[in-house]
């Protein structure tokens, strides 16, 4: 497949994923710690656990991508 | 939005390593087991491999994802050395760009026979002074007679194989008599960092999780798998190889430069982009180091099994003991007199 499709579209805003992702450190950290602090309880994970947790990191995320896209 | 990377989980009814995932434990098949006549296991699709494979191959940079394929290659190359034999013919099976054989020399090994799936590797093999012969062939149909070569090597393309006892009596097949089949591939625990990261991401995000890594064979299966093919003399040791990168992004980038990409039949054609993002953080958390680096670990299995002939040493015939071991404590010593 030669030129712009979907797939190297999808691959070039994956390029960005690890420049914007270092950027929410913090908020990655404390989503990370609430999924496997639930792998040693006495709960099983489940879905929206961490909900609150991603949706900091998820807001982070998307601003990074905006001020980057400007 | 999807990666076009799809790489997939099939946990074994066995619990990996990592503690977090056992309870999680999705019973769908298990993976390279002993028993006989286990025929038609299609888990992989090969005609995708090979589309893999060629991709990977014409990438403008693809020799930089060929860092684990070199390193494998040298040490597989360091057990042919260890055998003292010159090999007049051998085989190497999936051999891709010929890692292996960059690392032999003439007095080793004389003509070496080539092959794999994709022509686009095999078209950008590496230099080696040895004569090479590049055959286009799939590791589970090998087209050449019984009793063909001296040697069999095989580096890092045996976890990709669906039928895996019956390549392994292929390759039994085409070795001549004190041939031997020399192979490293993939295995146990490897990617469980990746692989208990998706799971858990997809889980919290998705309430399930679907495979994502490949099913490997256990270190214990392989013995089985090569006494039941045929091999004698048989030799398995692990090698656990730990690679660090920035993040999840550049573990699956890599794996998908370096032709391994997941091409089971039963992986998911999208990954959610909030599930990687909560695998992104859960690989951090959990796996990453204090340079902020995370590490990935391959357990790379080799193994070394014989085709039997006469003259090779068997095990003495019970009774036919002439010393005892009580006679130890009477071997003499030199300028010692006590006795034990």
């Amino acid at each position: 497949m030669s030129g712009s499709n979907v797939w190297s579209r999808s691959r070039e805003k994956f390029r960005l994923f690890p420049e914007l992702f270092a950027q929410c450190s913090p908020e990655a950290a404390t989503y990370g710690k609430c999924v496997s602090a639930s792998t040693t309880g006495r709960q099983e994970l489940k879905k929206d656990m961490c909900a609150k947790e991603f949706q900091a990191l998820k807001t982070c995320f998307t601003n990074a991508a905006k001020r980057k896209a400007k | 939005m999807s990666t076009g990377v799809c790489l997939r989980l099939l946990q074994t009814a066995g619990s990996p390593s990592a503690a977090s995932c056992h309870r999680w434990s999705l019973i769908s098949g298990c993976r390279g087991m002993s028993s006989a006549g286990r025929g038609s296991m299609n888990v992989f699709n090969r005609e995708m491999k090979r589309r893999q494979k060629n991709w990977a191959a014409s990438l403008q940079e693809g020799n930089q994802y060929d860092y684990l394929r070199d390193e494998i290659g040298c040490r597989v190359a360091d057990r042919v050395y260890d055998i003292a034999r010159t090999f007049p013919l051998a085989l190497d099976i999936g051999g891709g760009k010929s890692h292996i054989a960059e690392h032999l020399n003439k007095e080793f090994v004389e003509r070496l026979f080539l092959t794999d799936i994709s022509e686009k590797a095999l078209k950008q093999r590496r230099q080696t002074e040895i004569p090479t012969h590049h055959v286009l062939a799939d590791e589970e149909f090998l087209p050449f007679k019984e009793n063909t070569f001296d040697l069999v090597l095989s580096s890092l393309s045996l976890h990709w194989i669906n039928d895996l006892p019956g390549a392994l009596r292929q390759i039994h097949q085409v070795l001549k008599p004190d041939g031997v089949f020399i192979g490293a591939m993939v295995g146990g625990e490897t990617l469980f960092e990746l692989r208990c990261s998706l799971q858990l991401g997809e889980t919290e995000r998705e309430g399930g999780f679907s495979p994502h890594v490949s099913p490997y064979t256990a270190v214990t299966d392989l013995g089985n798998l090569l006494g039941q093919a045929g091999f004698t003399m048989l030799t398995v040791d692990i090698d656990e190889v730990q690679i660090h990168y920035p993040g999840i992004i550049e573990v699956m980038t890599d794996l998908q430069g370096m032709g391994e990409s997941n091409c089971a039949w039963n992986r998911r054609s999208m990954l959610n982009r909030d599930s990687i993002l909560a695998a992104a953080a859960i690989y951090k958390e959990m796996y990453g180091s204090e340079d902020g680096s995370v590490p990935a670990t391959f357990e790379i299995l080799y193994m070394i099994g014989w085709k039997p002939h006469e003259s090779q040493a068997k095990p003495a015939k019970r009774g036919s003991a002439n010393v005892s071991f009580a006679d130890l404590s009477k071997i003499s010593q030199p300028s010692n007199t006590t006795k034990s």
